[in-house]
């Protein structure tokens, strides 16, 4: 039996629990039962040692909105007494993203791996603060740190580079990593709609949030770019390293433009060991990382098997879930089971 | 890139056809052909120049080991200006900054053209769009180019946005 911690239990802690339950005879094929034993929220705590019942809790939670509807649960700000205390073997840091200071997730890693635990997170704000930090300090404790979910969402851009691209050197790594610009992007060279249109229906598809600068600026592309400058290039890269330029000033003239040259325009981030960049470009039609809609794709250029282009879908709670549970089930592997 | 290839055949029938096949074989799109009778060499060879467009140098290469192998004498091989070409889009305010200049700039470097510019104007008080063409006379020159168009941008204040994998 494997005793998961969810720390964070909004979208992406709540469709994690929910595939958990729709994979658990699945996950038995693996020699793997997990139970979570206690799941986090800014509200409070739900407990159980013996395992919870994910099913009641997923009701009364998504009803009353907070952990703390379930029978027994604690009041207050927990995260890190139930890190240190409740006897987890993994904990999943799953709260939003900081990017400037990483908290609170970086302080529930840390926690977590003094405590001896395993940790898997898809919070991209500690990776970016200190990802090598993190790094050692897992390999010091012994204990296994995944982070797949952290870029390509459901596209497995992590595992590929380190596992099955393994015997390769990379020399460089160039994506489509934010399917909200993409979709921006793709939607302006579609219809001709300017830019403010097209972000409007975005947000009201929910593709988009309320807040767009992180997406539009460029800084989440940014971030996912350090995470993969530090996790497969071994660089030890911090976000104010990253050149960045966005789409705003990107107008549907310009997309014209470029299709008549043959081209379209793609929000790039770069990453090679002597440039990290983000920025538009222009992407010859047809070419691997011209993919439409909220598509992420990543290109690596290597010395053996030269260039490997992976495409796949970024967001959303289920999709996401994918890269959490791989991790979940490589990490049962790397210690054996 | 445009290449140039100075060649002395035999004269007899055939000669000519026989070299511009692997030419256009492997991707030569041929621009002109100087065929020069009058000037025929002391042992009796014709000079031949043919002019051809190609996008690589490695085909390059393949038409001009092919020809050797034929036996062609091969007397010159030149590559000529304004055949490496850079595709750019700039927006921003692009006329108000004085689009001239920035032509001017360019077109003042060494081996260096710009070819073709198409604009497309924004509304009134808003932001245009423009690619730009820049032919070069070989890879340094286009990169030296870019970097000239890149100073001017940042100070222009516009956006240039460049091809995927170029610095």
């Amino acid at each position: 039996m494997m005793k998961l911690a969810l720390i964070g239990f909004g979208n992406l802690g709540r469709g994690f629990s929910r595939v958990l339950l729709e994979k658990a005879k699945f996950l038995r094929n693996y020699g793997l039962t997990p139970r979570v034993i206690a799941a986090v929220d800014e509200y409070g705590a739900a407990i159980d040692e013996d395992g919870l019942d994910l099913k009641k809790l997923l009701k009364l939670a998504e009803k009353r909105g907070a952990v703390t509807a379930y029978p027994k649960a604690k009041k207050g700000k927990l995260a890190l007494d139930v890190i240190e205390k409740v006897n987890a073997d993994i904990v999943f840091e799953l709260t939003p993203t900081n990017i400037k200071t990483g908290e609170p997730g970086l302080t529930h890693i840390k926690k977590a791996m003094l405590a001896g635990r395993h940790v898997v997170t898809s919070n991209k704000g500690p990776l970016v603060v200190a990802f090598r930090e993190l790094d050692r300090l897992a390999r010091r404790q012994g204990v296994e740190f995944r982070y797949s979910a952290s870029v390509g969402g459901a596209t497995p851009v992590i595992g590929l580079a380190k596992k099955l691209l393994a015997a390769n050197e990379v020399h460089a790594i160039r994506g489509v990593l934010n399917g909200t610009t993409n979709y921006i992007l793709t939607r302006m060279s579609k219809e001709g709609a300017p830019f403010d249109v097209v972000l409007r229906e975005a947000q009201e598809l929910g593709i988009a949030e309320k807040d767009p600068t992180l997406d539009i600026e460029g800084t989440d592309t940014a971030s996912k770019i350090t995470i993969l400058a530090n996790a497969i290039l071994g660089m030890d890269a911090k976000l104010k390293d990253v050149k960045v330029a966005g789409i705003r000033r990107i107008r549907p003239e310009a997309i014209r433009l470029a299709q008549e040259a043959g081209y379209t325009i793609k929000l790039i981030g770069v990453a090679k060991r002597d440039l990290l960049e983000v920025g538009p470009r222009l992407v010859p039609l047809g070419h691997p990382l011209a993919v439409g809609g909220t598509l992420n794709a990543v290109t690596f250029e290597t010395d053996l098997a030269r260039e490997v282009t992976i495409t796949g879908f970024g967001a959303g709670p289920r999709e996401t879930s994918s890269a959490l549970l791989g991790d979940l089930i490589d990490i049962h592997r790397s210690l054996g089971g | 890139m445009r290449a140039r290839l100075e060649m002395e055949l035999g004269d007899v029938p055939g000669q000519l056809v026989k070299v511009l096949e692997p030419i256009s074989r492997f991707g030569g799109n041929i621009q002109s052909v100087l065929h020069q009778r009058e000037r025929k060499t002391p042992l009796g060879r014709i000079p031949v120049t043919v002019i051809f467009e190609v996008d690589e140098r490695a085909k390059l290469n393949r038409i001009v080991a092919t020809l050797r192998k034929m036996g062609i004498h091969i007397i010159q091989i030149g590559e000529r200006e304004g055949m490496v070409k850079s595709t750019i889009l700039l927006v921003g305010h692009i006329i108000h900054t004085d689009v001239r200049d920035t032509i001017d700039r360019l077109n003042a470097l060494k081996g260096v053209m710009v070819s073709d510019l198409s604009l497309a104007m924004g509304a009134v008080g808003e932001e245009s769009a423009a690619r730009v063409t820049i032919a070069a006379a070989d890879d340094a020159r286009a990169k030296a180019a870019l970097l000239k168009l890149g100073e001017i941008a940042a100070k222009k204040k516009l956006l240039m946005i460049k091809l995927l994998g170029e610095r």
